[in-house]
């Protein structure tokens, strides 16, 4: 079997949905930025030897519909010869591109791929703009089509996490994010977007440009107190809120993964290897649950036991489900999510899980250390986990 | 009008008149039965079968829906009508309010159908004869009395949507209630022109109709006219249809016209009167030829090519009866005619003139005149009858009274008398009591002669209808050359068009200002209407033309701020402002009616925004109109965008709905505040009516508004896409796909990144520069030009 590398890796600021930075960008404009980031950071990559663009994304309709891969890669400086296919594995599309772009590269049907994923949640509703539950599935189990907030109200009932302790975890969330910005933990990952806007102001067509640059979730003047009186946002007396789930966004990221041949040839540098990536169904009543039938799956795959994991980004959908994930799995906290996770950070479904693997790759090598987990719950009933090696 | 009630309508027959005439119910909202004959010779395996037996009937109404012109206001009406056959069905008449027999016109045939027809039929049901000659005595023989009670003529003209008369005829027992009812049921629900008549052969319609196209073949073979010039003289320019005599003559055909003439001729018993029927030798020798006209392929005219091959139509020579080539006639006043629109003033200019065209119109008149003054008894009571009967049966635009009343009846009367023509007694006694016009007009009434109270009675049937000819006795509250504005009672105030084809320039939008400043002054609404054939042709091409030919683009500018400006004072005003669309209402016609607080459009309304057709997009507002209407139709959760681009593909294809029914379908007219009324002649006023409601429910001027969603960038993309597909299909020209650019970048608010709430004025402004630009591009010029030159509209 070939070895395949990520080479790369860049995704755009995770900016709040509707009132953002990115909130009127088409998803095709700002993936396309990080495309040519990429292409332009290797030089000696001739951007007609990639192979395939793989994009994540979870509502592929309107402004994302018309198969985005496509439209990504057209916008891009890529040559209009490079194909693209988009993904959808909601909450896990954008790792699970990069595995695919892996096992390819390693089956020898590729070379070099760009994969990763885009969401603009923005401009595309959540559950799309037509939304139908299959009548034969839903009227065996209506439960199984639930909004998410409940599916996350569901898992704090049955396995008994408690509504300060999601708290608690929002907050930790929120302080771990503002750090990472405030250090400049995650300039290297985020390429600055230049926005041109024209906008309607006293009856008349104006323009205007700004940059951004910067993660927009995370708030530095939230407390324990300010979280604790949100109101349930589910279910009257339930406990999941605003505050304790993760943020709509949008965003985009992706890495080149190359083969070893090709790596070589280019004198360039790998920064990491995906190991494994593996998925497993739960009930969609408790969808939240996912990573706990993923996980031990995903070590087993590897040979490796939890404690050899270095870092684990567990995407925390909500506190709710995060909490209970750790409790199953007894995760090492000090471990888990050193930047803040989709609580502070925000959660552009279809890019989230390419979003861990940067972030991911780069903490394992700031911090020199060898395993990661990237590990998510996916609406529908699924959770997804891959292992990352750092290879420096 | 008494308490029936029609849901349910049965017509039996589904030839040519029979299936339209269940059209034309189900335009009004009815349930129709149509039923006919069984499908003659079906083996018995396929009699089996339903739809075999049906067959007849349904590929008749098939037939008569894909006619053109439509015979239906909207076709997806055509669900309101069932089908069956005599043998099968017949049973289901019983549900049916009123039954009408439109089978051939057979005596014996018809009186068969009758006998089954008794059996099934609920007593008190209506029960009607559509026959056009055979006596209504003579069907209800052997019926019940219930049956004879019932029964009458209602005589539908072809085709029966388009044609406004409907002759009622009375047979000896039938219910003064139901002659009441179905007077006023065809008026108000059919939209009918109805006119009693009496049980005399022909009715009244073709009785005086086959009598001036006799009188037409009598005069020009005594005077040598040929049918070119005929054509020429009978058409428009003397008040009756562009197809004149002979045309019509193929239209309707030949075998048609010989039969009611024939019927007459058998049927009459004054034998004078009677050969005055017989038809001319050369007319049989058609019929025998089976030169019908445009059912056979030719007629007295006859299309053929010529050897270069290019389209030629001939003519018959009826000494020779051998197809020659046209010659172009000439009269030394026509061209002067021509110019006069009024037709009253153009068949006064027409009558002092001296040449023997002149004079074969005039020996017409005097013949027709003569014809109707003696038919009074026989044929109708009132003489209005008779007008009406030929005005909405043979679209004469004047009644034979109402044009000798134009041309001065104690003069013609003198005229005719020395050609050895004599009236009728009655009209030389009425004379001689100083009455010298058949009819009056008072205080927007119009009264008629009566002849046998020898003095003026009012119309009673029209007394709903508002006529803006019965005001012009009486001074108008302001008038210019373009429009005159009249108090038409109870505070309502009628602006009325009268430019050419009503077109819309500066004298019209001044009219409309000052219309709304005296209504906001001193009345409590106005009401934008007129009686032309057509409400208006749109802007006013030729002046656009000319200052943009002439590059002056702040006229220009100031032009099109004066129509926005008029538009949105018509909505943006203290007082309710109804407009009363009809006929044609286009381009800038359409935008006044988009603004109107209310539209009463009657059904035969043909509007649209056709500026594409002019290289050009609405600029009136119309544009800027259809991004609020997109934006209001707006829900949450709604994608949005197939809104938009149906909006937009209304504009960018000019569509123009083909009656009031479609144009609501395609967003013209708006359910939550026009309607439509089928009965042009009510039209006025229920549009008065309309702003006495709005009125005393506390009308308030509107708000201007700052909350009209525009897509941006978000639609635009869509759009300008679906404008390159429409190139590259060849759909559109490269001409095309540039207006729909500039009209896809104004009706997404221009390249906005995002949807965002904005004022009409912006929208009005990029309406505004778009159409002054597109003025400088020389194939929109072009466009223009082709349309003031030949009406056509040029694709380039």
């Amino acid at each position: 079997m070939r070895t395949a590398y990520i080479v790369k890796g860049f995704r755009t600021a995770i900016t709040k949905s509707k009132r953002g930075g990115l909130r009127f960008t088409s998803p095709v404009d700002f993936g396309a930025e990080i495309i040519n980031a990429l292409l332009n950071s290797i030089p000696s990559l001739d951007p007609a030897k990639v192979d395939d663009l793989i994009v994540g994304n979870a509502v592929s309709e309107a402004e994302q519909g018309l198969q985005i891969a496509r439209w990504i890669g057209i916008k891009s400086n890529l040559p209009i010869s490079v194909p693209g296919v988009t993904v959808n594995r909601y909450c896990g599309s954008g790792i699970e591109t990069i595995a695919m772009a892996t096992a390819k590269i390693q089956s020898g049907m590729a070379d070099c791929i760009i994969a990763g994923g885009v969401e603009s949640m923005s401009l595309v509703p959540t559950v799309g703009y037509k939304t139908v539950p299959n009548y034969n599935i839903a009227a065996e189990n209506p439960d199984y089509f639930i909004g998410m907030g409940l599916t996350a109200e569901e898992v704090s009932t049955k396995y008994d996490v408690k509504r300060k302790e999601q708290d608690e975890f929002s907050f930790n969330s929120h302080q771990k994010a503002i750090n990472a910005i405030e250090t400049g933990k995650f300039k290297p990952e985020i390429v600055p977007i230049s926005i041109d806007e024209v906008y309607y102001e006293n009856g008349k067509r104006k323009k205007r440009n700004f940059i951004v640059d910067t993660d927009e979730g995370p708030r530095k003047d939230t407390s324990l107190k300010s979280l604790s009186f949100l109101k349930p946002a589910f279910k009257p007396g339930g406990i999941v809120t605003a505050g304790n789930s993760s943020q709509t966004s949008d965003g985009a990221a992706f890495v080149i993964v190359m083969s070893e041949n090709m790596v070589k040839e280019l004198s360039l540098e790998p920064i990491a290897r995906l190991i494994t990536c593996v998925s497993a169904g739960v009930s969609p009543r408790y969808m939240g649950i996912g990573p706990c039938e993923a996980v031990p799956k995903a070590l087993k795959n590897s040979g490796l036991k939890l404690n050899e994991i270095d870092i684990i980004e567990l995407n925390e959908a909500f506190a709710a489900q995060s909490l209970a994930v750790i409790k199953n799995l007894d995760i090492d906290i000090s471990k888990l999510n050193p930047n803040g996770g989709a609580i502070a950070l925000g959660h552009p479904l279809g890019c989230t899980g390419a979003r861990l693997a940067i972030t991911i790759s780069r903490e394992l090598k700031e911090k020199n250390k060898k395993y990661g987990l990237v590990t998510a719950c996916i609406g529908g009933g699924q959770g997804i986990a891959a292992i990352i090696e750092n290879l420096n | 009008m008494t308490n029936r009630k029609i849901k349910k309508v049965a017509v039996l027959g589904s030839g040519v008149m029979g299936s339209r005439i269940a059209c034309h119910f189900a335009n009004i909202g009815v349930n129709t039965l149509l039923l006919d004959i069984v499908t003659p010779n079906l083996s018995e395996e396929k009699s089996a079968d339903k739809k075999n037996r049906n067959q007849l009937v349904n590929t008749a109404l098939e037939n008569a829906v894909k006619s053109n012109p439509s015979p239906l206001y909207d076709k997806s009406t055509i669900k309101l009508i069932s089908t069956g056959n005599f043998d099968d069905d017949l049973s289901c008449i019983s549900e049916a309010d009123w039954v009408i027999e439109v089978v051939v016109e057979n005596l014996e045939i018809k009186k068969q159908l009758f006998e089954k027809v008794e059996k099934h039929r609920k007593p008190g049901t209506l029960i009607t004869s559509n026959t056009s000659g055979i006596p209504i005595s003579l069907m209800t023989e052997g019926r019940s009395d219930d049956f004879k009670q019932n029964f009458c003529g209602t005589h539908f003209f072809n085709p029966p949507r388009y044609l406004r008369l409907l002759e009622i005829i009375p047979g000896k027992d039938t219910l003064t209630e139901v002659i009441d009812f179905l007077m006023e049921y065809g008026s108000l629900y059919l939209g009918k022109n109805t006119v009693k008549c009496k049980d005399t052969p022909a009715f009244i319609a073709n009785r005086i109709g086959i009598f001036s196209i006799m009188s037409v073949f009598k005069l020009m073979n005594e005077m040598g006219l040929s049918i070119e010039e005929v054509d020429l003289l009978t058409g428009q320019i003397s008040g009756k249809p562009k197809s004149a005599t002979f045309r019509t003559g193929d239209i309707v055909g030949l075998d048609t016209l010989i039969k009611v003439a024939n019927g007459l001729e058998y049927s009459l018993t004054n034998p004078e009167e009677k050969a005055f029927f017989k038809t001319p030798v050369y007319l049989n020798k058609m019929l025998e030829n089976k030169w019908l006209g445009d059912k056979t392929g030719q007629g007295f005219y006859k299309k053929t090519k010529t050897s270069t091959g290019e389209k030629e139509i001939l003519v018959l020579d009826l000494n020779k009866l051998e197809y020659k080539q046209q010659t172009k006639p000439r009269f030394d006043w026509f061209t002067a005619a021509k110019q006069i629109d009024n037709t009253s003033d153009r068949l006064k200019f027409i009558s002092t003139q001296t040449d023997n065209g002149c004079k074969f119109l005039s020996k017409l008149n005097y013949s027709v005149f003569e014809y109707v003054s003696k038919k009074i008894p026989e044929i109708s009571d009132s003489i209005y009858q008779i007008d009406d009967a030929m005005k909405s049966g043979f679209g004469w635009e004047l009644g034979p009274f109402e044009m000798w009343d134009t041309l001065g009846v104690s003069r013609i009367c003198e005229a005719m008398k020395s050609n050895n023509i004599f009236p009728e007694k009655w009209v030389d006694e009425m004379l001689a009591k100083g009455i010298n016009k058949f009819y009056k007009s008072e205080n927007g009434k119009k009264y008629f002669y009566d002849i046998n109270k020898g003095n003026y009675e009012l119309i009673h049937s029209k007394e709903n209808f508002i006529i803006l000819e019965n005001y012009k006795n009486g001074k108008p509250l302001w008038q210019n050359k373009g429009c005159t504005l009249q108090h038409i009672g109870d505070g309502v105030l009628n602006l009325e068009f009268h430019t050419k084809m009503n077109t819309i320039g500066s004298e019209v939008l001044e009219g409309l200002n000052k219309s709304i400043d005296i209504a906001e002054r001193d009345y409590s609404g106005l009401v934008i209407g007129n009686n032309a054939p057509n409400f208006s042709a749109g802007a006013n091409l030729a002046m656009v033309f000319m200052l943009a030919i002439e590059q002056e683009f702040d006229e220009l500018d100031m032009a099109i701020r004066l129509f926005q400006n008029s538009v949105m004072r018509l909505r943006y005003s203290s007082v309710p402002v109804v407009i009363a669309p009809h006929g044609l209402t286009l381009g800038g016609g359409c935008e006044m009616t988009l603004h109107a607080d209310c539209a009463v459009a009657a059904a035969e309304t043909y509007i649209g925004l056709v500026e594409f057709g002019a290289g050009v997009i609405p600029g009136g507002g119309g544009t800027k109109e259809f991004v609020v209407r997109t934006s209001d139709s707006f829900y949450e959760g709604d994608p949005q965008l197939p809104t938009l681009q149906q909006r937009f593909t209304t504009i960018a294809t000019a569509k123009v709905a083909t009656s009031a029914a479609e144009a609501f379908k395609i967003g013209i007219l708006h359910h939550d505040k026009d309607i439509s009324v089928v009965n042009i002649d009510m039209q006025i006023s229920t549009a008065k009516q309309k702003v006495l409601e709005l009125a005393n429910a506390g009308y308030t001027q509107k708000t201007r508004r700052e909350d009209i969603m525009v897509m941006g960038k978000t639609g635009l993309g869509m759009l300008y896409a679906g404008a390159e597909a429409f190139f590259i299909s060849n759909y559109a020209s490269e001409h095309d796909k540039k207006i729909a650019k500039k009209l896809a970048f104004v009706m997404c608010g221009g390249d906005l990144s995002q949807p965002t709430l904005v004022s009409e004025q912006y929208l009005l402004d990029l309406e505004r520069e778009a159409f002054l630009s597109l003025l400088g591009e020389k194939k929109t010029l072009e466009r223009i030009q082709s349309l003031l030159k030949t009406g056509k509209i040029l694709r380039n």
